[in-house]
Parts: structure tokens; C-alpha cells; sequence
């Protein structure tokens, strides 16, 4: 379980996060949903030990983040928005070398990279470099990248940035999977309603550095239906975090 | 180990697969030492075959004027090319500009005279030297003096036959006070480790001089790669899995450190092996290997640290490459590595020893010219060393701060 309190972080006196408190269950899909600069991206690297928070505490599984940083970071995994490998590697070589960061070697390696490339869908451009994939194929590899250490919490941010319909489906149902065969426990930040609504458990709206709603997903759409008339997710989020434009910064 | 073993894989296929890399770090260099090596050829030849030629014409009709010429080709320097005796000075004038010459030397009617101290013409000046404008004064004062030093030999032989009866009389030798055909200056060239070692040539500046130019180039790479990192989010990835900064530091330093000694190995060989081959002579490379590797290493060190520091604090790949690249010309024209160091002025040469790249350039000097050893190029590896130290230490605040926001 990932227990976050008071958690605060400015960005050159800027306030980015202020007062975050919120608790993901153990094995649960969590959504977490933000109109742009709204503090997603802060809260996942703090989370998984990219950047340092200002105050509050958090505590993933009993550890805390402040004094056991190497154990938690070894349990968990982080795929960024960005497509995070080497493009003038192949997709093996890509996963053999964020396999070797991850203390892998030998038989170990090559199971966790037999699960990756299966996961990924990968057989057929394993060798091929990276530089010649489709969007939707880039995608699945800095997907796949992110499971070599087969980790207990799993944050994908924006897993589904740019590809195709095929694909999008595609990493929806290997998350759903992944999740369901591994108990993995995963927060999943995405701008599609849709995909929120269709793998997560649990959904958090953040917005302006606060969480501004945190429930189940069935308790947060039987809410949209009472404020909005109907179940519908993104007339929620709208109504919640006002129609304005939102510059990213 | 193996988690190192990965990471030189890594670094080492995104080198051999990057084009430009490969041509900046190998290509240009070696093709640097072939260009550079070959045009310099007889610039850096002490034991000079450069061969100055003059168009001549002669009007004197004495045997004076012939030994002049004759004496003067002794020196293997000068090559005259005579033209017809009637030419006019006009007329050679226009030859010597459509013939591409940088002189022409015209031997007046009263040449022998003047010599003799005898007849129509002997006060009168018996030589007219005409130059290019473009010729250096150095080479101008080469060609007058040694003419000057002839002429002044012929004239004193003419003095000793005009008193032959007097030295006869007085009993001396006519022999003894003829002037010397060779010069009485002996030349040495003063290497450490004695007189066995080969005299410098073109290509022992060209090789160390390019060597470090290329070396200090790893900046490019490091760069591209550096900052492909941190905008791909990849060094977000690496910092989620526990990687730290020294590691990540550790693990640029190691494998560039490693593509630098292949550059030295490579630019070394292009010296021994190729240059020969194009005409030039072959590099030798001195006694001391710890020597040669110590300041590769230093160089290398101090290069990646630098590169390093550029990296981390530039926003994009282009203001790294160019900062890095403006850099390293700077320093590399500062250092002497592009004018050598021996024909800048004083203030120039002072100026040089703040560039590293001097540093390097004068300890690869130290082992293949003046077959210098450790102690020799320790300080200058020192210097670098240091450096490298100091940068390095700026890129990892520089790194740490970038993860405190």
C-alpha cells in the first residue's frame, strides 16, 4: 500500500504540490487524472525517487521513502511519458541493459526478458533498432522496459501517448493483465476519460497541487450521474477542475 | 560487472552507430594527420629538402659569375634556371610572375669585374634580386645571405691570386687563406636521451597535435547522448532505478575513456603505418609506453570531464556541440596545435601554456620528440588531472542540483 501525507513541493517558491494526502490500495489499477501542470508527473517522481519532495511523508508497503529509497525503488518501476530507451539499439539490447541496471543477469535476464518480449508483443522486431518503430510499437517497449523487474507498484505516465487505436487497446488489456495475473499495484495517469474509467479500480482527480476527489471508480461515476445527469467521467472532471485553459509548465 | 559490462556495450554501439561520431573521433583526425602531415612536410624538416628556385640570367661573360652559381647550388637549397643571356630585366620580370617564381636573380655584365676589382664595372653593384612580395623575409634573408656570403668568398679569392707574389714573397701559403667552401658552424639538435633519437618531422606535431584535437571532440558524443538522456526522460528512468549520478558519471567515463585510448591507438597507427605510405616520414613514438599512456590518460580524463560538465549544463544537444566545438577550436588554435607553438610570438606562446590542450600536446611531445619518460609529462598530467578533478566535481553538483527540483 502507498500511504502519501501532507506531501508539499515548490518548484522555485512555486507551489506545485501542496497538502497531497491520499492512499493507494495494495493490487488496485489507481487512476490519476489532471488537467495539465496540475502536479501528476511531480507526484510520480517523487514517488518513485526521481526528485526530492519539500515536506510530508510517504510510505510504500511499511517503508519509508525518506530512509529506504534503494528497497522501494528496487519493488517499483517507472515508465515515463517520454519514450525512454536508446533508439540506435535494438529492442533486445534495450532490455538487456535496463535488465543488467536492475541487477539481472544470466537465467534471470533471459526469463524476465522472455516475459517482456511476450508482453510487449515483440517477436517479430526484437533486433530491429528502436529508431525504425512505429509510435504504438515504441510504446509497448518502454512498457516492457518497465517490467523487467517484475515490480510490485508499477506508474505509467501517459502509457498511451500518441499511438494508434490497435495499440492503445493493446497496452489497456496488458495492464489489466499484468495486473490481474501479478497483483501489481499500478497508478496509471492518462488525459483519456475513457481508458481511466476502463482499467482503473480506483481514481484520483488532482488539480492546482491538490486532490480534489479520491475514490473507487464505480463510487466516482455513480457521482458524476448525481452532479451531471449522467455517468460519464469527463463532464465530472470538467465540472471538478473548471473549463479554463491550463498552460503546461 | 556485468551491470559495467552493459553499459560499455551500450555506449559502445551508440558510438559505432552514430555516423557522425565516428567521423568526428576517427574520420577527421586521421584524415588531419594525412593533410596536415603532407603539406607541413618541409616546413618541419630541419634536415630541409626544400629547394628554392631562381630564375637567372646571366649577362657576365667571366668565369666568376659561373662559380657563384656553382657554389651556391652546393648548398642543395637553391636551383637556378637560366634564361637566355639577352633577356632584359623587364622581360624577366614578366617570366618570373608567369612562371610563378618568388625570385629572379640577375647576374650583371660587371659581375667578374666586381669580383676582380678589375676592369669596366668593378664598383658598380653586379647582382639585382628580384622577389615576390609574398615571400616570407625569413626565406628573402636566407636566399641574400647565403649570395652575400658567396660573393664575399669569390672576392677574397680574387684579393689572394691579385697578391699571389707578395704571399709567395712573404712565404704564406696561399692555400691557408683561401676562404672555406663549408660552413665552420656545426649544428646539433638537442633531444633528452642523447643523440640516437630521429629528428622531428612533420607528422610527430601532426599526430599529437590532431590526437588531442579529437580527443577533446568526445565532447560531441557525450553530448548527443547525454542530453538525449535527460530529454528522452531516460535519466528519469535510470534515477527510479536507483541508478546514481556518480554511477551515471562513472558509467560515461568509463566507456569514452576506453574509445579514447582506441582514438590513440588509431591516430598512432595512422602515423607509423599510413603516413610512410603517402610519402611523408613514419612517426616514432619514444621509449616510455607508461609514459605515452599516462598522458593519453590524463588527456583523456580531462576531455571527458569537460565534456561532461558541457553536457549537464546545457538545455539543448546544439548549444552543447557548439559550445563544445568553439571550445575546442579556441583552446586547439590557443594550444598550438593548429599554428604550432615554435613559430608564434612570445606573448602567443605564454598565452598557450593557459590551454590544456597544451598541456596534452607538449606531454605527447615530451614522449615522441624529445623521448621524454613518467617523470616528464607527470606535471602536465598533472595539470590535467586536476582539471578533470574539478570539472567533473561541477558536473555532479550541477547533476545533484538538477535532482533537488
Amino acid at each position: 500500500m502507498i500511504k502519501i501525507e501532507h506531501l508539499y513541493k515548490s518548484y522555485d517558491k512555486k507551489p506545485v504540490l501542496k497538502d497531497v494526502t491520499l492512499a493507494v490500495q495494495r493490487g488496485s489499477i489507481m487512476g490519476l487524472l489532471g488537467p495539465n501542470g496540475a502536479g501528476k508527473t511531480t507526484l510520480i517522481s517523487i514517488l518513485t525517487g526521481v526528485i526530492r519532495k519539500d515536506s510530508g511523508s510517504i510510505t510504500v508497503n511499511g517503508m519509508d521513502l525518506d530512509h529506504e529509497i534503494g528497497a522501494i525503488q528496487s519493488r517499483c518501476s517507472y515508465v515515463p511519458q517520454t519514450l525512454a530507451f536508446y533508439p540506435r539499439l535494438t529492442a533486445r539490447e534495450n532490455l538487456e541493459y535496463f535488465g543488467a541496471l536492475r541487477n539481472l543477469k544470466g537465467k534471470k535476464l533471459k526469463e524476465s526478458m522472455e516475459f517482456c518480449i511476450d508482453i510487449g508483443s515483440m517477436q517479430d522486431f526484437l533486433d530491429k533498432r528502436v529508431d525504425k518503430f512505429s509510435g504504438g510499437m515504441k510504446r509497448r517497449l518502454n512498457m516492457a522496459i518497465g517490467l523487467l523487474n517484475d515490480p510490485e507498484i508499477l506508474y505509467l505516465d501517459e502509457p498511451t501517448l500518441g499511438v494508434d487505436a490497435q495499440s492503445r487497446n493493446y497496452i489497456l488489456k496488458t495492464i489489466q493483465k499484468i495486473n490481474c495475473e501479478r497483483k501489481m499495484t499500478i497508478i496509471y495517469t492518462s488525459h483519456y476519460m475513457d481508458e481511466i474509467e476502463q482499467v482503473s479500480d480506483e481514481i484520483a482527480i488532482i488539480d492546482e497541487g491538490k486532490i480534489i476527489l479520491h475514490g473507487p471508480t464505480q463510487d466516482i461515476l455513480t457521482r458524476a450521474d448525481a452532479l451531471c445527469g449522467h455517468r460519464n467521467l469527463e463532464e465530472l472532471f470538467l465540472k471538478l477542475t473548471n473549463i479554463r485553459l491550463r498552460d503546461d509548465n | 560487472m556485468i551491470k559495467l559490462l552493459y553499459i560499455l556495450k551500450k555506449e559502445f554501439l551508440l558510438i559505432v552507430r552514430d555516423v557522425h561520431a565516428v567521423t568526428i573521433l576517427f574520420v577527421m583526425p586521421a584524415v588531419f594527420i594525412l593533410i596536415m602531415t603532407l603539406a607541413m612536410k618541409d616546413l618541419f624538416e630541419l634536415h630541409s629538402t626544400v629547394v628554392i628556385d631562381i630564375l637567372t640570367v646571366n649577362h657576365d661573360a667571366g668565369k666568376r659569375s659561373v662559380a657563384l652559381l656553382k657554389a651556391m647550388e652546393e648548398h642543395n637549397t637553391f636551383r637556378f634556371h637560366l634564361i637566355g643571356k639577352d633577356t632584359v630585366t623587364e622581360s624577366v620580370k614578366e617570366q618570373m610572375l608567369s612562371r610563378d617564381y618568388k625570385f629572379a636573380l640577375v647576374i650583371k655584365k660587371n659581375f667578374s669585374a666586381f669580383v676582380n676589382k678589375k676592369g669596366k664595372g668593378k664598383d658598380e653593384n653586379p647582382l639585382e634580386l628580384l622577389v615576390n612580395p609574398t615571400v616570407p623575409v625569413q626565406t628573402q634573408l636566407v636566399l641574400k645571405s647565403a649570395l652575400d656570403g658567396e660573393l664575399s668568398k669569390l672576392r677574397w679569392d680574387a684579393f689572394i691570386g691579385r697578391i699571389d707574389k707578395l704571399l709567395a714573397f712573404a712565404g704564406i701559403d696561399r692555400k691557408d687563406l683561401k676562404a672555406d667552401k663549408l660552413s665552420p658552424i656545426d649544428v646539433q639538435y638537442v633531444y633528452k636521451g642523447g643523440q640516437s633519437f630521429k629528428m622531428p618531422s612533420a607528422v610527430q606535431q601532426s599526430v599529437p597535435a590532431w590526437l588531442v584535437f579529437s580527443m577533446f571532440f568526445i565532447v560531441i558524443p557525450i553530448s548527443n547522448t547525454f542530453i538525449s538522456e535527460r530529454d528522452q526522460g531516460t535519466f528519469m528512468r535510470l534515477k527510479s532505478m536507483n541508478v546514481s549520478s556518480s554511477y551515471l558519471i562513472l558509467g560515461k567515463m568509463i566507456p569514452y575513456l576506453l574509445i579514447n585510448a582506441v582514438q590513440v591507438i588509431f591516430m598512432i597507427a595512422i602515423g607509423v603505418y599510413v603516413v610512410p605510405l603517402c610519402g611523408g616520414t613514419a612517426l616514432t613514438i619514444g621509449d616510455s609506453i607508461a609514459g605515452l599512456v599516462l598522458i593519453a590518460f590524463a588527456v583523456s580524463f580531462s576531455a571527458i570531464s569537460v565534456a561532461l560538465l558541457i553536457a549537464s549544463i546545457a538545455r539543448t544537444t546544439e548549444q552543447a556541440t557548439t559550445i563544445g566545438a568553439v571550445l575546442n577550436i579556441i583552446f586547439g588554435a590557443l594550444g598550438g596545435l593548429m599554428v604550432p607553438k615554435f613559430v608564434m610570438p612570445e606573448f602567443m606562446q605564454n598565452l598557450a601554456n593557459f590551454s590544456p590542450m597544451s598541456w596534452g600536446l607538449e606531454g605527447f611531445l615530451d614522449i615522441f620528440l624529445r623521448n621524454g619518460g613518467v617523470s616528464d609529462v607527470l606535471p602536465k598530467s598533472l595539470s590535467l588531472l586536476a582539471l578533470g578533478l574539478v570539472m567533473l566535481g561541477m558536473t555532479l553538483i550541477s547533476l545533484r542540483r538538477q535532482r533537488e527540483v
